[in-house]
């Protein structure tokens, strides 16, 4: 077993050298950009966001769910590692624990600066209303993400510093400390499973209640959609799983080699692109019956003027069907491939596919709302600008969450020493 | 579009099991009040949430409004708000025939309403009135109810309100508790003045300081606010004079309490 971290270093002529730190200093500088703009929208509130009433949902919505989407690897692998014993894929399940993390504290930390009252983000958990989808997601995603926390922390404390350090030898009480946090960690190692059921059970739910959350928006027109949870659902476990491989690539294959091997790889990309040629193919019907089985004028309409501002239907055949079936066919035959470059890009595909899904769900009924005339009902077009100071905290979130992974992908070993009865 | 004679006799086919138990309760609640104080049953609501209770509503007749948004600007005044939040608006539209008129919207109370299904903390909730209201001390602005109010009912607090609206005074002085900058308001159907009223042995849309500032302040009566259960409420006379009754987007069963008289040539 490989316990070599290969840095990758950058040539320019002769000269080798590590980007990494110019890398972090970028992902702090995004981080300082986006304290600015999380600083204005606490003093100044929601008014410095281009929102209104008719788009009360913008960008920060779209990281918030895009995230959560692409966290969606962590329960796929948890159920693959610890409930089909599939231990092969323990170490990518590591990445894949670590990419659910970043994901929903990204998604938390966005919300925070969307709610108009941010000092009140504990309400739903104290008030419950549990007839309200955005409730059972909140309640889902904090509970969830004690679960994500529970599992990476033995990830954390495999990292060597917390078993040897010479300050240990200086001062005993950090002996001391280490050893009740790594029987702490053992613990929740051993508790893998529970983990894996809980995981799954919360994930399914608020993945699906997500695309619920727009897909019973009954006055809106396109969004109103029972098809949207399945959708969510399985974009998030095949979005997911394709962002998983894509980073597999970077953090086992570039700088761990050996670590886990090829096939692995490739079965966690023949897994992302089944998922996700079953995704466009619930889609399809999903479009047929909207478009074809019950037409209705007023989606017909809606539909219509979208597509004169916006490529709305351009980005549905391409950024959605297209995307997914050709990610979908070429990373189910990444065995046969084998070509890493084609496969990594390919694999970004269904990255841009699960931001383009939420992307339009969103604003589709927002942007084109229906109007209240009861005579002759028309569809109003709205129009949304996000900001600087949106872009500035898009910018810092993202930036938090490829500071998380960087970080992880250079010091943690992502290997297991830890030995529970499961194994 | 859709037309309806009155709303007790339009009463769904599909009957689940809530609206079953609910049908049952109100059918009994209806009996009961008859016989002990003389109520037609016509009257008494299947949603009807206590015996013997009140049922807010409103009725706008589209033939009586001149668009001189005096609904709104009243509504502003007595709810102290900006210039640019509206709770009362007033458009222009067309009917089939090509002719135009103007439509005044606030907030529908919908019996079912989606805003109150979607609220994460119950900061938007059913009063036992059958008013849909905030308690702006729990909402998070999250503006979740926004999203799924198909009437943009709701209107969100943007800014800090300092200083009072410009509506102030020549369409009334504020009533309310300012609220605080980021939570979702909403029309109360001016709960503040039906409650007061009501404690001062008043009667909400007979009597003006009981009555919702829009209705009191529109110039033609054009507006008729009343208690749905009660049959000799004004907004129940309306209901009954009128031989077609409309409310907005009834197709999305959202049992609005605000009814509208269509414009005569439709």
């Amino acid at each position: 077993m490989q316990n070599t971290i290969v840095v990758p270093k950058f040539r320019i002529g002769s000269r080798r050298f590590d980007v990494f730190p110019l890398w972090i200093a970028l992902l702090i500088a995004g981080l300082v950009f986006g304290a600015f703009g999380g600083y204005e929208v606490f003093r100044y509130g929601l008014q410095v966001t281009g929102l209104n009433n008719h788009v009360t949902w913008g960008l920060w919505i779209i990281v918030d769910l895009s995230s959560i989407a692409l966290g969606g690897s962590a329960f796929v692998f948890g159920v693959m590692v610890y409930l089909l014993r599939l231990k092969r894929f323990e170490k990518v399940g590591r990445l894949a624990v670590l990419l659910g993390f970043l994901g929903y504290s990204t998604a938390g930390l966005v919300l925070l600066f969307d709610l108009g009252q941010p000092l009140r983000f504990w309400h739903p958990v104290v008030f419950w209303q549990h007839h309200s989808l955005l409730w059972e997601i909140t309640m889902c995603v904090v509970l969830y993400l004690n679960v994500l926390i529970a599992e990476l922390i033995p990830i954390i404390f495999e990292h060597p510093v917390f078993a040897e350090h010479p300050l240990m030898e200086r001062f005993p009480i950090l002996r001391k400390t280490s050893d009740v946090l790594l029987q702490f960690a053992h613990w929740l190692h051993k508790l893998g499973p529970l983990w894996a059921i809980l995981g799954l059970t919360l994930s399914i739910l608020h993945q699906a209640s997500l695309g619920a959350t727009y897909g019973m928006l009954t006055g809106r027109g396109i969004p109103f959609d029972p098809t949207a949870p399945v959708l969510f659902i399985i974009s998030a476990m095949g979005g997911g799983t394709a962002l998983l491989f894509l980073l597999s690539i970077f953090v086992f294959r570039v700088m761990r080699p050996g670590l886990v091997d090829d096939k692995t790889l490739y079965d966690v990309a023949k897994l992302a692109g089944g998922i996700l040629l079953l995704w466009v193919y619930i889609r399809m019907w999903d479009w047929a019956v909207v478009n074809y089985y019950s037409v209705q004028q007023t989606i017909t309409t809606q539909t219509e003027l979208l597509d004169k501002i916006a490529p709305f239907s351009t980005s549905f055949w391409i950024g959605q069907i297209l995307l997914g079936t050709v990610a979908g066919f070429v990373l189910l035959y990444a065995g046969r491939i084998k070509n890493w470059k084609v496969l990594g890009t390919t694999a970004v595909l269904p990255v841009i596919l699960i931001v383009i899904l939420r992307w339009d769900y969103n604003f589709s009924g927002l942007v084109a709302s229906f109007s209240w005339d009861p005579f002759t009902p028309t569809i109003w077009l709205h129009s949304y600008t996000p900001t600087w100071q949106e872009w500035a905290v898009a910018t810092g979130v993202i930036s938090y969450w490829l500071l998380g992974f960087s970080l992880a992908a250079r010091f943690l070993p992502f290997q297991s020493t830890m030995h529970s009865e499961h194994e | 579009m859709t037309e309806k004679k009155l709303p007790q006799e339009e009463q769904g086919q599909d009957i689940s099991r809530r609206d079953f138990l609910g049908l049952a309760g109100a059918v009994a609640g209806a009996v009961t009040l008859a016989s002990v104080a003389g109520v037609h049953k016509s009257q008494a609501s299947e949603h009807a949430p206590e015996e013997g209770g009140h049922r807010w509503g409103m009725l706008i007749d589209i033939n009586l409004c001149i668009g001189c948004k005096y609904c709104t600007y009243a509504c502003q005044a007595v709810n102290n708000l900006d210039d640019d939040m509206i709770y009362n608006v007033v458009t222009l539209e067309t009917t089939t025939s090509g002719d135009t008129y103007y439509l005044s919207r606030n907030c529908m109370h919908c019996e079912d309403a989606p805003c109150v299904h979607v609220c994460p903390v119950g900061a938007t909730y059913h009063r036992p009135d059958g008013i849909v209201t905030m308690d702006y001390d729990l909402c998070i602005g999250c503006r979740y109810c926004q999203v799924a109010c198909p009437y943009d009912a709701r209107v969100f607090n943007w800014r800090e309100h300092d200083g009072v609206s410009c509506r102030v005074p020549a369409f009334g002085t504020p009533e309310v508790d300012p609220r605080p900058r980021g939570v979702m308001e909403k029309c109360t159907f001016c709960q503040h003045r039906i409650d007061a009223g009501l404690e001062r042995g008043l009667t909400p849309g007979v009597d003006l300081s009981a009555t919702p500032a829009c209705v009191v302040a529109c110039p033609t009566g054009a507006r008729v606010f009343g208690d749905l259960n009660d049959p000799e409420s004004p907004i129940s006379k309306s209901l009954t004079e009128n031989e077609v009754i409309i409310r907005l987007r009834e197709e999305l069963g959202t049992e609005p309490k605000v009814f509208y008289v269509p414009p005569q040539n439709i």
